[in-house]
């Protein structure tokens, strides 16, 4: 009778968390589906049930699959940059012998990462601007004035500069993690690796990369699963022009919904976001749930 | 314990699913019935969503809900004071919440018929139509910009319209006159340049800006009667040449006008206005509600601003005395139980007072009342605008608000595409029609 009481009570002190979670997270969700089946016209009100037609317009539509290969584009510079050139620079600080040093350059590298990703963006919309810009004007001033263009203004440099941008964001976060990473591994091993005649170029190959490769894995994970989410920078830097150039998924479902008034159709892009995002959510923990690495 | 919590996800999301299964296939709503005209009840809380954010604007809201509010106090007014950008999202997430306040900014066009079509614009007929003593004191052409059906919803606040402004000290100095024609106008681009000034300065980043040259001149080259069919994804073609001239014709200019060139996406609007103000450009596409920019302040005094409309090309078959522009103003929700007093309210606004008040600096926003806008309240550029825009044979709506969100949508993308040379006014022309026909 005592361990009923108990039961119910510790079910009674769950009930509001699992009401939050369930009205906040779950049934947005479950609308979100629902809504994807829909042609809904928020002006009438009018809700009429099209089955999977908007999934199918999805299939067709250009500018969706061009959104996607921009996300996958981001995705792939992001692990090439935020994960493994992160990973060098870690590796690279770590290796300097004068704490104080090890420090600032911990502290230069992270300081971008303090910034929001809107303030950031809108800083460097401004380093970007064609005529005003310190970017052309730097390149003009040695020289390399054939270079200096409108970055944000051709659909061919577009998408290049928003994501060189949030590498610069990015790029210290990452590496203060894998700092972190580098600095458990016992200083023995690197020592007798050294000792045994092993150079610095292999030590980072046999001895760190394979002692950080738990860091590693989730960091390209979470990176991937970021890439995705990306909304702030493309919005502030260009609206997902010129000519839809730098639409991304995120900017696409704003966009169909708040300008296209066709909420049935975001909400369908919607659905696609959440269904990668989750597989990369599951796929992060079931890393996560993997054996670690023991020394 | 992880298929119990997938089972449990399960039906979490299968019983909202059924939950909201109810919803399916809900009619469109119809205006309730509503007496605009019925006295008011002076008591509770007004909601008034305007578009007013900001320093310079939003101080005339406040005063009027403050004068108002000496004469009623017991009446609440919630003033929600939105931008020009956040303005779109939150009227649309209002009325997707079914949250709209009992007046709220719209402009005219697709936009406002949006509201109309969906019963959520009062019927204003009865109280603000012709030959009504309120409706008297509006300018006739401002009225009808917000008649539908032959019947009238909105309440016109200002007026604006599309006007090149150039600088006149750098025409003198460079020798050039008012062109007459679009042509004289591309002449006039190189003499300037030599003279050391931008020709034309232009930022495309938010994209509209290009959709205002472009609806400007398809007004002048494609016949009235064939542009309002082809807004609509109904009747629309959209195969008649003028397009396509007009399209090469934006390209000229913003390839040997502008210093930004095939970059001018890459530029702000506002960027392109500081170029005019600092006198580094010797012309500037604006609407009148920014007129009041021109303050002596900068290097652009205010007696070398002056204005022209966007000259007509040579041979064009559309209607050569149109202007580009369009009344913005107020509806009111048909579905307030405060109809009365939101009207109430909205004459309050529009008296003549109130529109001298809001004509004059530092708003500058000429007021649609008659009378309201003269040479000595506005300042001498406003009421020329505004005197153009009145004699204007029609004022043509802004492109991205007078067709679907669809077909604007298309528009957008081609002007950019055009600007940066990705596409051909062909390609454009053929986008758009797609456009149109997947929005029938």
């Amino acid at each position: 009778m005592r361990a009923i009481v108990r039961r119910t009570l510790g079910f009674a002190w769950v009930v509001p968390a699992l009401v939050l979670v369930g009205v906040f997270v779950y049934l947005p969700l479950a609308q979100n589906l629902w809504f994807s089946t829909l042609e809904w016209d928020i002006y009438s009100g009018s809700r009429e049930y099209i089955g999977l037609d908007n999934y199918g317009r999805l299939l067709q539509d250009p500018v969706f699959w061009s959104s996607f290969g921009n996300n996958l584009l981001y995705a792939a510079v992001s692990i090439a940059v935020q994960v493994f050139g992160a990973l060098v620079l870690a590796a690279l600080i770590e290796s300097i012998r004068s704490e104080r040093w090890r420090r600032g350059l911990r502290a230069v590298y992270f300081l971008p990462s303090a910034i929001s990703l809107t303030v950031a963006g809108l800083l460097f919309y401004f380093v970007y601007e064609p005529s005003l810009g310190p970017l052309n004007h730097l390149l003009r001033s040695v020289g390399l004035g054939e270079l200096a263009q409108a970055w944000l203004g051709q659909e061919s440099t577009a998408m290049n500069a928003i994501i060189a941008m949030s590498q610069w964001q990015g790029f210290g976060y990452s590496t203060l993690l894998f700092a972190v990473a580098i600095q458990r591994i016992p200083a023995e091993i690197h020592g007798a690796a050294a000792i045994d005649g092993v150079g610095p170029i292999r030590r980072f190959f046999h001895v760190t990369l394979p002692l950080v490769r738990e860091m590693t894995g989730l960091m390209a994970i979470v990176t991937v699963s970021g890439s995705f989410q990306v909304f702030n920078e493309v919005m502030v830097m260009t609206g997902g022009g010129p000519n839809n150039s730098t639409q991304v998924l995120g900017t696409w479902l704003y966009r169909s919904g708040f300008v296209r008034n066709d909420f049935g159709y975001a909400a369908a892009i919607a659905t696609v976001l959440f269904v990668i995002t989750l597989g990369i959510a599951l796929l992060q923990l079931w890393f996560t749930h993997r054996r670690r690495v023991e020394w | 314990m992880r298929s119990r919590a997938l089972t449990t996800f399960a039906v979490l999301v299968g019983t909202s699913v059924l939950t909201l299964a109810g919803c399916a296939g809900e009619p469109a709503a119809k205006a309730p019935a509503v007496d605009a005209a019925a006295v008011p009840e002076f008591s509770g809380t007004l909601s008034v969503l305007t578009k007013f954010a900001g320093d310079s604007l939003s101080p005339y809201f406040e005063g009027v809900v403050a004068d108002y509010r000496k004469m009623h106090p017991e009446v609440e007014v919630e003033l929600i004071q939105e931008t020009d950008q956040s303005v779109k999202d939150k009227t649309k997430t209002l009325t997707a919440s079914n949250a709209l306040p009992d007046i709220y900014f719209s402009w005219t066009g697709d936009w406002a018929e949006n509201f109309v079509r969906g019963g959520l614009a009062a019927d204003l007929t009865a109280v603000i139509g012709p030959g009504t003593p309120w409706g008297a004191t509006f300018s006739p052409a401002a009225l009808s910009a917000f008649a539908y059906d032959g019947r009238y919803y909105g309440v016109p606040l200002y007026n604006n319209g599309k006007f090149m402004g150039y600088n006149k000290a750098a025409f003198d100095k460079a020798g050039v006159k008012v062109p007459a024609s679009f042509e004289e106008l591309l002449a006039s681009c190189a003499p300037l340049r030599e003279a050391g000034y931008e020709p034309v300065t232009f930022g495309n980043k938010d994209g509209w800006p290009a959709l205002h040259y472009l609806q400007q001149l398809f007004a002048y080259h494609v016949p009235g009667d064939v542009l309002n069919a082809d807004f609509d994804p109904g009747t629309a073609k959209l195969d008649h040449p003028g397009y396509v001239t007009a399209l090469k014709q934006f390209k000229t200019l913003v390839d040997d006008c502008t210093d930004t060139r095939d970059g001018t996406n890459g530029v702000l609007y506002s960027t392109a206005q500081e170029k005019f103000l600092n006198g580094k450009a010797a012309m500037y596409y604006q609407e009148i509600l920014e007129f009041a920019n021109v303050t002596g302040e900068r290097e652009l005094k205010p007696e070398d601003f002056g204005i022209f409309p966007l000259p007509v090309p040579q041979g064009a078959a559309g209607d050569p005395r149109a202007i580009e522009g369009a009344p913005e103003g107020y509806l009111i929700n048909a579905r307030s139980p405060r109809v009365a007093l939101a009207v109430d309210f909205m004459k309050f606004v529009t008296s003549r007072e109130n529109a001298e008040k809001l004509s004059a600096a530092p708003y500058a926003q000429p007021s649609t009342v008659v009378g309201a806008v003269t040479a000595e309240t506005s300042g001498k550029a406003v009421f020329e605008g505004i005197e153009m825009v009145n004699k204007a044979s029609k004022l043509t709506v802004w492109l991205d608000m007078v067709t679907v969100p669809e077909v604007a949508d298309a528009w957008l993308a081609g002007g950019e595409a055009l600007i940066t040379g990705s596409s051909t006014p062909e390609k454009v022309l053929e986008s758009v029609r797609r456009a149109s026909a997947a929005a029938k």
